[in-house]
């Protein structure tokens, strides 16, 4: 896993937790992201995927479904940081 | 008084919902009162969303007192006064539209259960992952009730939450849409319910999905169902591999005819809803022949599964249009891992429109959308590009 990616998916995280007016707790490689303790759901995690693929220009899905259940196990899926920081996410 | 069950309701059942387990006994009491009420309604009865106990109540009351049952999804819906479609005992279920006022759909009692096996089976620990007033609930509710199984549910409640209680209560059977098998590998920790039989449908089956779950639940029987509102339950696929062998196409399946007419799937089947006896229904679901197999590859009208939610990117793009700043905007289905699909959206700001703003206003007019239907990533762009006649290119929605 990629520090840079790990800070990543704590940001959009964030930010799509934010729109629905919630706030999550500190994230860690073993946080889980459905069963857990975030206040997501599988329409939220999908979002966070569509916006990780924006930004990074990555789909680690692209040959169909790879299981992960932390946010350490998404991070590992993306290859090391040549993300597009510049680039606005534009998440609703 | 306590009349026994009905035939179609094994009297060894156990309900458990919120951790509450009810048997034959309570719910013959909550079914007399029903079926007081329901003798003095005229013919057509609503029941508002109250967990399985009480649907299972008022289908054992209005079967009793002969009257048409809407077993509706909403709790809003006051609907009174309304005069029956039709004679006798009958369940009404709404479809499962995004938009409008949805459909319903008068089925006959005993074609609903004309897909169920009868056979009993008492140790079955069902998890309920459908709406109990779905089409696909209400199958599974019927199949455990002959069954004389446990039947958990947990209304409202997400697959993350339904994932511990299948692993709690040593769930051995699951019906369920991909989505929400996607969501349910996701929330799955070390422990797995003891499943013996993992069934998938209302979206089509991905072979990575069902190759996930037959490496997960190696003993259990994978199935996919193919089944509609107004058709009815179709067909089931036990091969683990998407789609249905080419060779039904000539012969049918369990009884339902199967063609291909320009791309599109089409049926005849005996479990047809009431008013389309006879003759072919077109499904709407665009088939793919490769090899000896037929592979689904969309809807005819363009909607795509977000979820397990039917939703249509157009519509969703008017909903865009029409807020004020936009000048253009184009809604697609974007392939995603969990929940199947998801709408992404690409608009163009009219001239010196901000960009918060226009974020903003556009939040504030998808708000009234079902969540699966709210575009989750909006891209603000200088132009939409045309196909070459002249329409927007609308990718992923096959």
């Amino acid at each position: 896993m990629t520090n840079s990616m790990f800070a990543l998916i704590a940001e959009e995280l964030a930010r799509i937790a934010a729109d629905k007016g919630e706030t999550l707790p500190v994230l860690g490689p073993d946080t889980r992201f459905l069963g857990g303790d975030l206040p997501i759901d599988s329409l939220d995690l999908a979002t966070l995927l569509v916006v990780l693929e924006q930004r990074t220009g990555q789909d680690p899905f692209r040959a169909g479904f790879v299981q992960f259940n932390t946010v350490g196990e998404l991070a590992a899926l993306y290859r090391p940081a040549h993300s597009h920081p510049g680039l606005p996410a534009g998440s609703l | 008084m306590s009349l026994p069950p009905p035939s179609w309701l094994h009297p060894g059942l156990r309900l458990i919902e919120a951790e509450r387990g009810v048997g034959w006994a309570e719910i013959s009491v909550q079914a007399d009162a029903f079926e007081t009420v329901f003798r003095a309604s005229g013919g057509r009865v609503v029941l508002p969303p109250q967990g399985v106990p009480a649907l299972v109540a008022a289908l054992v009351a209005a079967e009793r007192a002969g009257v048409e049952l809407h077993l509706s999804r909403r709790t809003d819906v006051m609907e009174t006064g309304r005069a029956p479609d039709g004679p006798g005992f009958a369940v009404l279920l709404e479809t499962s539209g995004t938009t409008g006022t949805p459909k319903l759909i008068r089925h006959d009692f005993q074609r609903l259960r004309g897909r169920l096996r009868g056979a009993a089976d008492p140790d079955a620990r069902w998890l309920l992952a459908y709406e109990p007033a779905a089409f696909a609930g209400l199958q599974v509710i019927l199949t455990a009730l002959a069954a004389g199984a446990t039947l958990v549910s947990a209304p409202g409640a997400g697959a993350a939450e339904l994932a511990r209680l299948a692993v709690r209560h040593a769930v051995t059977h699951i019906s369920a849409t991909p989505s929400f098998w996607r969501a349910f590998l996701l929330a799955l920790d070390g422990a797995v319910p003891p499943l013996a039989a993992v069934t998938l449908g209302g979206e089509v089956a991905d072979q990575p999905l069902l190759d996930r779950l037959a490496e997960r639940f190696p003993t259990a029987k994978l199935r996919h169902i193919y089944a509609s509102t107004e058709a009815g339950a179709l067909f089931a696929v036990g091969d683990g591999k998407a789609g249905f062998p080419a060779a039904w196409l000539d012969g049918g399946i369990d009884g339902v005819g199967l063609r291909v007419r320009d791309g599109v799937l089409e049926v005849e089947s005996p479990r047809a809803m009431l008013g389309h006896e006879g003759g072919w229904l077109s499904t709407g679901d665009v088939v793919d022949l490769r090899g000896d197999r037929a592979l689904f590859a969309g809807r005819l009208d363009g909607r795509v599964n977000v979820g397990g939610v039917k939703v249509s990117p157009e519509v969703v793009e008017q909903v865009l249009l029409d807020v004020p700043g936009v000048r253009d905007a184009l809604v697609q289905a974007a392939a995603n891992p969990v929940t199947g699909h998801i709408l992404t959206a690409l608009v163009v700001p009219a001239p010196g429109m901000e960009d918060m703003a226009l974020r903003a206003a556009i939040r504030a007019a998808i708000a009234d959308l079902p969540p699966a239907a709210r575009p989750r990533l909006v891209t603000m762009t200088g132009s939409i590009a045309l196909g070459a006649a002249g329409k927007k290119t609308r990718k992923g929605t096959a």
